[in-house]
Parts: C-alpha cells; structure tokens; sequence
C-alpha cells in the first residue's frame, strides 16, 4: 500500500555563523506530513522553521537525517518573487515551459489556473502594478500549475494587513479543497495555524526543535471555526506556553 | 526645454562675433560658420580641402567606433557576467581589471603607439580599452547582485545552469548591462577622436587636427557638432536596438516557439 504520508526523519542543521561559530539550528527533528492535508510549522522567530523549509525545498543542505519527500516541492515564499521583466501570464507560464508544454496547452492551463487565484483579468499586468496579496495570488498559481507533490509556504501572509491574510487563508482552503494538495506551511500565527492545519507542530527555540504536535479537534475547515470555543480554547493554551 | 540653452548659445555667438573685435581665426559668426558647415557637408559653395568631405569622414570614423565599440562589449559583458556569477573567478581577475582601470585611457596612448604605431589599430585599440570598463563593471555588478530568492524561484520552477542564466540571471541584469553600454558608446566617441588626432588620414578626428593646423576654426567647430549629433543618434539607436532586444528576449522566455 502507498504510504500515506512523507517523513522527515531524525534531521540534523548546523549553521555556520559569519564569526566563525557554529550554531545548531535542530538536532533530531522528526515529523509527518500527510498527503493531501495541511501541516502548520508553528513557532516564534529564530527556531528555525523557515531553515527547515529551506531544507525540505532543497535550497540548504542538512547534516544527517532523511527526507522521504521527492525532489518535486513547490514553493511560496515570504515575499512573492515574481520575475518583474514577465507578466502575471508569463510568470505563471514560466514552470509550465520548462517542463516543455506545449503553447496550447499552455494557454488552457494558464487561464485555468488564473481563474483559480481569480487574477484572469490581470494577466497581461506587470508584477509591479498589482497589490502585495495579489503578487502573492500569482506566486501561487505560478506553483500550484506545476502539481508539486508538496506546496511548502514560508509565512505567506505575513507581509499582509490583517484583512487580506484572512482573505489569502480563505483562498487557500478553497484551492486545498479544489486541488487536494499537500501543504506544509510555516508560520509565526497561531490562528493561521489554526485556521488552515489539520496538524501542527510547535516549534521551540534553537536547537530544541518540535515540542509537540497538535491533531485540530474540528473535521471542516472553514473560517467560522474562529468564533468557537474550542479555538479560543486551543489558541490560548498555544499563546501561553 | 532642451532647445533653451543651445538658443541661448547662439545669441551669445552672434552678439561676441558682431564688431571686428573678435578675429575670424579664433571665432568665425554664426553665418560664416553655417556656409562652412553647409559646404563640408554638402559640398559646392567653395573649393576647399573640406568640401563634401563630411560623410565620408564619418563613415570611417562610424566603422571604428563600431569596431572598437563591439569588442569592447563583447568582452565587457561576457568578462562581467563570469567575474559577477563566479566568486573565485572575480578574487582573481578583478584586482588586476582595478589596477588597469586607475589608468586614464589616455595614459595609454604612449604605448599604443609604440605597440600599434599611430593610426588605425592604435585608435581601435584606445577605443576597446576604454569603452571595455564601464560594460564590464556594470555587467558585473548587475550580475553579482541578482536576488537570491529570484534564483531560488528559477530552480525551484525548474529552471536549472543555461536556462536559469538566460530566464533569471541575465534579463535580472540587463539593466545594468544597457547602463554599462550606453557609457561605453559615449566613452568610444571620445577615445575615437584622441586616436584619430594622432595620425590617421581620414575620419572626423584627422579633419579636426587638419583644421587646426591650417587655421580653420570653423572646421573645427564643424566636427565637433558633427561628433555631438552622430553620438546623441549612436545612443538613440542603441537604446531602441537593446528595447526591441529586451522585449523579444522576456517574451522568448514564456511564450515564444
């Protein structure tokens, strides 16, 4: 039977400091991620989570440990990152022509996809004339048209004023729900944690790593859960240790 | 707004070349100077030495700049773009481009000379070595500071080596390159007409140095607007070269083929 889920097995990071020292970012950070849900990585600044994104995306290498997740990750990160000299059509076309679709198909995809991140009026705009949450929307669809086996975010929203990160958590559960795709997500908000995971894990400060995993109470996911008790409830005992 | 100070220029020309006080040799009137102008352009009003020789001149001296222009961007920019993208490459290199570049250009026209003789390649030289600097700082600076993070989404996207070069890094530092360019272009009209004042026959500088000798102030003068025009439409062309250039290279890289 396939496995139902990728793992991350006893990870090791060291980070060599510009002086010369050597800071341990986590010494044996196991955890799952299930396919087809979303994980939150939880935890303040500097424990290293984004490090841990970093790593599962292939971008830094790891001492010791192993990854079960293949090579195929897309990512969304803080900022957008979109290719400023393309358009919002090019930029999403961009993964699509380097695994050599075909123009038409392309086309079809692009419009598809646009509609999904609901930018298909913008398409031949610039990065720089659109708003930060709509680059944001564009970096999505621009990954989310590759099908990566996993969407890795690194605090997506948090450049976002609080409205618009409520809205871009809505349109993430909306695409999860449309797609079914696997997503771990990184952030410092307990609430977006909240709102978006169906597992959590809180990390501490360097080098202590995962300090528990947290399975959400509810089955549906949506933003009403906020006024429930079991949130206040669940996001108070996070705040408070 | 432009048109204001060359306006202005000529009124204080006309007014300073009014009376007799003002010699013709040092600074001929403004209608003195256009007949002049009008025949080494066009030929026909007189027979001097000059006449209709303007275009010819400028062909030559169009060509070396040409020349001396491309190599120098060439090397300029494929030199940057490695020094930029290649951390060891540029410990190495880079010292020894810093050195040379605390060398006026002109400082290196003694040893053109010797090297080349005065003439055709010492021009062509002085050119590429001087319009080499600026395309090659300004290549690599663009080149070394390409965001991290838009690498990161290259690869992550899939785009790896040559495709990552092309998609990500070089249209990230065509701005830079075009900056780099434009300098270069102007730098070689410089270094064209110091190589041209030392012993070539033909080409606008030779005119220049000619007119000189002979006491033709206005030929002079005539060559130096020639060298301002032909070098304000040499960047013209430039930046509406490398436009069209931009525009194909970002569309080639989404939906091109």
């Amino acid at each position: 039977m396939e496995d139902k889920m990728y793992r991350v097995e006893h990870l090791k990071k060291t980070f060599q400091s510009a002086n010369g020292n050597r800071v341990q970012v986590f010494h044996d950070l196991s955890m799952d991620i299930q396919k087809g849900k979303i994980t939150a990585v939880l935890g303040p600044s500097g424990c290293g989570k984004s490090t841990l994104l970093n790593i599962l995306a292939r971008f830094e290498s790891y001492e010791s440990g192993t990854i079960s997740i293949p090579n195929n990750v897309g990512v969304v990160f803080q900022s957008p990152a979109l290719f400023p000299w393309l358009t919002v059509e090019q930029n999403v076309a961009y993964g699509l022509k380097r695994r050599g679709i075909r123009k038409k198909e392309r086309k079809d995809q692009i419009v598809k996809y646009l509609q999904l991140v609901q930018l298909e009026e913008y398409a031949a705009y610039y990065p720089s004339e659109l708003s930060g949450g709509m680059q944001q929307r564009v970096a999505l669809a621009r990954t989310l048209i590759l099908h990566p086996e996993v969407l890795l975010m690194d605090e997506p929203f948090s450049a976002l004023d609080p409205k618009l990160r409520v809205q871009m958590q809505q349109l993430t559960l909306e695409l999860w729900k449309e797609l079914g795709q696997t997503i771990l997500i990184v952030t410092h908000d307990v609430e977006e944690a909240l709102i978006l995971a169906d597992t959590i894990y809180v990390m501490e400060e360097c080098p202590e790593g995962i300090r528990k995993k947290i399975e959400v109470p509810w089955q549906e996911k949506c933003d009403l859960i906020r006024n429930t008790k079991e949130f206040f409830e669940l996001k108070n005992s996070l705040l408070n240790n | 707004m432009g048109l204001l100070l060359p306006v202005a220029v000529l009124i204080i020309w006309f007014v300073v070349t009014s009376d007799e006080s003002m010699p013709n040799y040092v600074l001929p009137s403004p209608k003195e100077f256009a007949i002049v102008f009008w025949n080494f352009i066009f030929g026909g009003a007189d027979a001097s030495p000059y006449s209709g020789k303007m275009l010819e001149n400028l062909q030559v001296s169009a060509l070396r700049v040409a020349k001396g222009f491309a190599f120098a961007g060439i090397v300029g920019i494929i030199g940057g773009f490695l020094t930029g993208r290649v951390p060891l490459l540029r410990k190495i290199v880079d010292p020894t481009v810093q050195a040379l570049r605390s060398v006026p250009g002109i400082g290196y026209l003694p040893l053109g000379m010797v090297w080349f003789g005065v003439g055709e390649e010492n021009t062509l030289f002085l050119i590429s070595l001087a319009a080499f600097f600026p395309v090659y700082l300004n290549t690599q600076e663009g080149a070394a500071r390409v965001p991290e993070l838009y690498l990161r989404a290259g690869r992550m996207l899939g785009a790896e080596r040559l495709t990552l070069f092309f998609t990500v890094i070089f249209p990230a530092t065509f701005h830079n390159v075009v900056v780099g360019l434009r300098l270069a272009l102007g730098i070689s009209w410089a270094y064209l007409v110091l190589g041209e004042m030392t012993g070539v026959t033909k080409g606008i500088g030779a005119i220049m140095m000619d007119g000189r000798m002979l006491g033709h102030v206005d030929i002079v003068i005539a060559c130096m607007v020639v060298i301002a025009v032909t070098g304000k439409l040499c960047d013209w062309i430039l930046m509406a070269v490398c436009q069209v250039f931009a525009k194909r290279l970002m569309e080639e890289n989404s939906d091109g083929r």
